[in-house]
C-alpha cells in the first residue's frame, strides 16, 4: 500500500480517507514483541495449569486456594478461579518484564511471531480435554 | 424570495440536538419496557438468569464488533484498509466486552457447577457427560484466551499507531491476533449457547 496524502478542502469536515506517513520516530520491534510473547505465556500457562490440576488432586486444591485469595465468589467459581488467576500474573508479570527489558531493542517482529503462533498452537492442543485428560493420565 | 433561498435558510441540526433526540427515543422505550414487560420470564426462572442474560449480551456485542473487527483485521491485512482509526477504536472495545464477558461468565459458572442435582453440570454429568467433560470445558478455556489476544492486538495498535501500517510485520501480527480471537469466541459463543439450550443455569 503506498501512502497518499489527502488534503481536506476547507468547507469539508475530516473525513479519512487515507493515511500519511508517521512523521514520529520509529518505534522499536521490541515493544510488540515484548506483548506477543507475554499473551503467548498467558496462554501457556493456563493451558499447562489445567494439564497439571487434572493430574494431581492436592495441585488442583491448591490453584484453588490460591483464586479464593482475591476472585468473588471463587468458592463457587472452584479451580477454574485460580487458573484464570495464574494465567493473569504469568501474562501480565510476563508484559511488565518484557516492555523493560526490550522496549529499546528493534527486534524483527517476524521471527518472534511465528514463536507465538506456535505457541498458541500448543496452548490450543493442551486445552482440548482429549488432549489433557490423557496426558493427565485419565 | 425563491425556493432555493428557503433551502439555504434551514439551519443544518446540531449533532447535540439529535443525539438528544435519540437518547429521549431510546429511553422512552426503555422505560415502557421496563414498566409494562415481564422481564423476569423472558430472561428465565433459574437463579443464574440474571448473570446468564448479562453474559450472554456481553458475549453478543463482542461478537458484533469481534466481527466488524475480523473485517478491518482483513483489509489491515492486505494492506487496504483506510479506517485506521475505527480500528483502533473497535479493538479496544472487542478487548473491553471480552474482559467483561469473561466477568460475567465468572458469576454465571458459579451457578453451571452449583452442587445440587438439578444444576446443569450436574445434569450433564449425569445424562450427557461429554457435553460437559469435552465441549464446556473446552469453551470456558477458550473463551479466556480471548483476552490477551485482543488486548496484544488493541495495545500495538495504539502503541504504534500509524507506523502500523508501514511495517507490514506489525500489520500481519495485528490481523492474525483479531483473526484468532475471533475464533476462540466464535468457539466459546457457539458452545455457551448450544450448552444453555440443552440446559439453562
Amino acid at each position: 500500500m503506498s501512502p497518499t496524502t489527502s488534503t481536506a478542502k476547507p468547507d469539508e469536515k475530516n473525513v479519512e480517507v487515507a493515511w500519511t506517513p508517521s512523521t514520529r520516530e520509529r518505534i522499536p520491534g521490541g515493544i510488540a514483541v515484548a506483548a506477543l510473547m507475554a499473551a503467548m505465556v498467558g496462554m501457556l500457562t493456563l493451558a499447562v495449569v489445567n494439564v497439571f490440576t487434572a493430574a494431581s488432586k492436592t495441585f488442583n486444591v491448591w490453584v484453588h486456594e490460591v483464586g479464593k485469595l482475591w476472585m468473588p465468589g471463587a468458592a463457587g467459581i472452584g479451580p477454574y478461579s485460580g487458573k484464570e488467576t495464574l494465567a493473569l500474573v504469568a501474562w501480565l508479570g510476563t508484559w511488565l518484564i518484557l516492555h523493560f527489558a526490550l522496549r529499546n531493542n528493534d527486534l524483527e517482529i517476524s521471527r518472534w511471531f511465528i514463536v507465538f503462533l506456535v505457541g498458541v498452537g500448543i496452548a490450543t492442543t493442551l486445552i482440548w480435554p482429549p488432549v489433557f485428560e490423557y496426558l493427565a493420565g485419565h | 424570495m425563491n425556493t432555493l433561498d428557503d433551502v439555504r435558510e434551514v439551519r443544518e441540526a446540531s449533532t447535540a440536538s439529535l443525539v438528544a433526540v435519540i437518547a429521549i427515543m431510546i429511553a422512552s422505550a426503555l422505560g415502557f419496557v421496563l414498566l409494562t414487560a415481564p422481564l423476569a420470564k423472558l430472561m428465565g426462572s433459574g437463579g443464574g438468569a440474571l448473570p446468564a442474560a448479562i453474559h450472554g449480551l456481553m458475549a453478543f456485542l463482542y461478537l458484533f464488533v469481534g466481527t466488524i473487527g475480523l473485517y478491518l483485521g482483513w483489509r489491515l491485512l492486505t494492506g487496504q484498509i483506510r479506517a485506521f482509526a475505527d480500528l483502533q477504536l473497535l479493538a479496544v472495545v472487542a478487548a473491553t466486552f471480552s474482559f467483561l464477558a469473561i466477568c460475567f461468565g465468572n458469576w454465571l459458572y458459579i451457578y453451571y457447577r452449583a452442587p445440587v442435582s438439578d444444576s446443569p453440570r450436574s445434569y450433564f454429568v449425569k445424562n450427557m457427560p461429554e457435553v460437559h467433560r469435552i465441549f464446556f470445558e473446552f469453551k470456558e478455556f477458550s473463551a479466556l484466551f480471548t483476552l490477551p489476544l485482543a488486548v496484544c492486538a488493541a495495545f500495538i495498535l495504539w502503541r504504534y499507531g500509524i507506523q502500523t501500517l508501514e511495517r507490514p510485520w506489525l500489520r500481519y501480527s495485528v490481523a492474525v491476533l483479531m483473526g484468532l480471537a475471533f475464533f476462540y469466541l466464535v468457539v466459546a459463543f457457539g458452545l455457551g449457547a448450544a450448552v444453555t439450550k440443552l440446559r439453562p443455569a
